[in-house]
């Protein structure tokens, strides 16, 4: 079975974003930019899964600008087989990068996609259960634990209220939670090995896909700034305040 | 010309500072308390084979070790980068084998000694510390005294070295002596001591600052056979600079990193003290020596990188390597300096690391020569240079 894992670059998880001062987005010029770490850990299961027997290729698919050949080389470091990286600059949104994902599936035949339940600049979890409709396939989003028995894929999902378990047909689509698995380092020998491992470039015409967004994005603005605090005297002035103030009693 | 790491170089930069960060850091609370209690601050011998596992199965291992023995032949470059990381925390510790007396050892080991000592060296199995250093000779080393004299098949040496690391931990020791009367670098030559070999002696252990040991030797009547002198008789002061140089470049890669820590630091601490009603970070001062710091670093990384590039390419990096060992240790003093400074009375404590990297980089100022005689090096080359 191959696996397909997406992997996104992101702004590191180290860097505190900064919205640029013409409110169109945020600024990643400059900026450390890193494999988001869902999709760390949908790499990491996908290994296992190999290491286990069960997948016997993985390839991971980076889309956006050269780049992101960066993120495939450090997915294909950890253990991936192969990458391909979707090249374009126009900016991809998740249906756009789902249609793109789609097409490859439909070329590369993957029993399983692993994605992150959600990239950490947009925060949008949407590619995975997008991804999941286009294709028609079964999906065991904010996975925390999978396994593989007899043809069925069993997810463990972290819902509101607890664990749910589900047994899904393959091919699925999983999203990873945090605690699904803690990545590996790309060890050294692995890194050396990642630079011979090979990455196919696609752009979005040879699959068939028109990446234009759908979305416009009015404005991106910094969170407001808390407003400084009072300090009270008495019980008595708390509860007036709160009270008369805060209208909260 | 290139000003950045290879993508691999870049993945192996990362991979060592996940492994600082992650391995080597939270070992610093209880390595600085033991240090405070008296003890020795290195790490115990679990805590140091529990790292070596996690090394070998991460392939840190070996790095500027040639392939053929077994090593992943890194360029200096990529050894800069790892170092620099590793100069981030005040453990400790670098990745078997240390590349000073590896370099020395591939330079100038003959057949049977490269089987005796130079692979179980770069495999990690032996450890080995350097003998230079005189009471009366120390940052000129071409002024040592200690004699080694042919008797028969043997060489009998006397003398004595001090300000030499890590001997009782040691498999051997490279001791340096001079064959003959000559003077200055003439007759210097290197041998091989196993340790426990009858006459060499170790006097004392002397405490040093920055949780650091060092021994004083005395050499009586230290009978060696031909067998253990390393290169040729005579001709030992050249792959000793090598090493020198190995180490010097190592140390401007670790005081970079000792920088970027301490500027961190500096910086988390400047965003969260108010002092008088104002915010570390909102004074000019405190700016000034974040912007300070930040730009020395990138001076010194990039001085850092080339000196490692022109090694690789071959060149005599002799002289990049005293500029950097003088701009470095610097730096780095200055930089921890401040973030001491913008700690104020935390910055005394022996809690912070900050303390013990300052006691290290105040000791890199002197070791492998004090930034004084580097100056003086670095300008006789250009003085003796003009016609």
């Amino acid at each position: 079975m191959k696996i397909l894992v997406p992997v996104k670059r992101v702004v590191d998880y180290n860097v505190k974003v900064r919205v640029k001062s013409d409110g169109t987005g945020v600024e990643t010029a400059g900026v450390k930019m890193s494999m988001n770490p869902f999709d760390e850990i949908g790499v990491e299961e996908a290994v296992r899964l190999k290491e286990k027997g069960v997948a016997s290729e993985i390839i991971a698919v980076s889309l956006g600008l050269p780049a992101c050949a960066e993120t495939i080389r450090t997915a294909l470091a950890m253990g991936a087989d192969r990458g391909i990286l979707v090249e374009t600059d126009v900016d991809l949104q998740p249906l756009a990068v789902a249609k793109l994902l789609a097409a490859i599936a439909a070329k590369e035949q993957p029993g399983l996609i692993i994605l992150g339940k959600q990239a950490i600049d947009d925060d949008m979890s949407a590619t995975g259960p997008m991804l999941a409709a286009l294709l028609g396939w079964p999906q065991g989003t904010f996975a925390s634990k999978v396994t593989v028995e007899d043809g069925k894929l069993l997810v463990t999902r972290e819902v509101d209220g607890g664990l749910e378990s589900v047994s899904l047909n393959l091919p699925a689509i999983i999203t990873t939670d945090l605690r699904l698995n803690e990545p590996r380092y790309a060890s050294l020998p692995n890194i050396m090995k990642a630079r011979k491992k090979p990455i196919e470039t696609v752009k979005p015409a040879d699959l068939g896909v028109d990446p234009a967004p759908r979305l416009t994005v009015v404005s991106v603005a910094e969170p407001p700034k808390r407003q400084a605090g009072v300090k009270v005297g008495s019980v008595a002035e708390l509860v007036s305040k709160l009270k008369n103030e805060a209208k909260v009693i | 010309m290139m000003f950045e790491l290879a993508e691999e170089h870049r993945m192996l930069k990362d991979l060592v500072a996940k492994f600082v960060d992650q391995e080597l850091i939270p070992l610093e609370p209880a390595a600085l308390a033991r240090e405070t209690r008296g003890e020795k601050m290195g790490l115990s011998h679990d805590e140091e084979a529990r790292l070596h596992a996690k090394c070998k199965e991460l392939g840190l291992w070996g790095l500027d070790v040639p392939e053929q023995f077994g090593g992943a032949n890194l360029p200096a470059v990529a050894l800069m980068a790892v170092n620099e990381e590793l100069g981030r925390t005040c453990i400790p510790f670098f990745f078997p084998p240390d590349s000073p007396n590896l370099h020395m050892l591939m330079a100038a080991c003959n057949e049977d000694q490269k089987q005796r000592y130079m692979l179980p060296y770069a495999s990690g199995d032996k450890k080995s510390a350097i003998a230079i250093s005189e009471p009366g000779a120390g940052g000129d080393p071409s002024g040592m005294t200690t004699r080694a004299v042919k008797d028969g098949d043997e060489w009998v040496i006397n003398g004595r070295k001090i300000w030499v690391s890590r001997v009782p931990q040691v498999d051997f020791t490279i001791v340096m002596a001079r064959v003959g009367e000559g003077k200055r670098h003439e007759g210097i030559t290197a041998f091989l001591v196993d340790k426990g070999t009858p006459g060499f002696i170790i006097e004392r252990e002397i405490p040093m600052i920055g949780g650091q040991r060092t021994y004083e030797l005395v050499f009586d009547n230290l009978r060696l056979p031909d067998a253990q002198v390393l290169g040729t008789i005579g001709q030992g002061f050249a792959p000793m600079q090598l090493r020198l140089t190995v180490r010097r470049l190592q140390m401007g890669a670790w005081c970079t990193g000792m920088a970027v820590r301490a500027l961190d630091m500096m910086i988390s601490q400047a965003k969260q003290r108010t002092t008088f009603g104002v915010k570390l970070s909102d004074r000019q001062a405190v700016q000034w020596w974040i912007a300070d710091a930040a730009t020395r670093i990138h001076a010194c990384r990039l001085m850092v990188l080339h000196a490692a590039a022109k090694q690789d390419s071959g060149g005599d990096v002799r002289t990049e390597a005293s500029m950097v060992k003088l701009v470095a240790t610097e730096l780095a003093q200055d930089v921890i300096d401040h973030a001491m400074q913008t700690f104020g009375a935390m910055g005394m404590t022996r809690e912070l690391p900050l303390q013990m990297m300052m006691q290290k980089v105040r000791t890199m100022r002197i070791y492998e020569g004090p930034s004084e005689v580097h100056r003086m090096v670095i300008a006789r080359r250009l003085i003796d240079g003009r016609k």
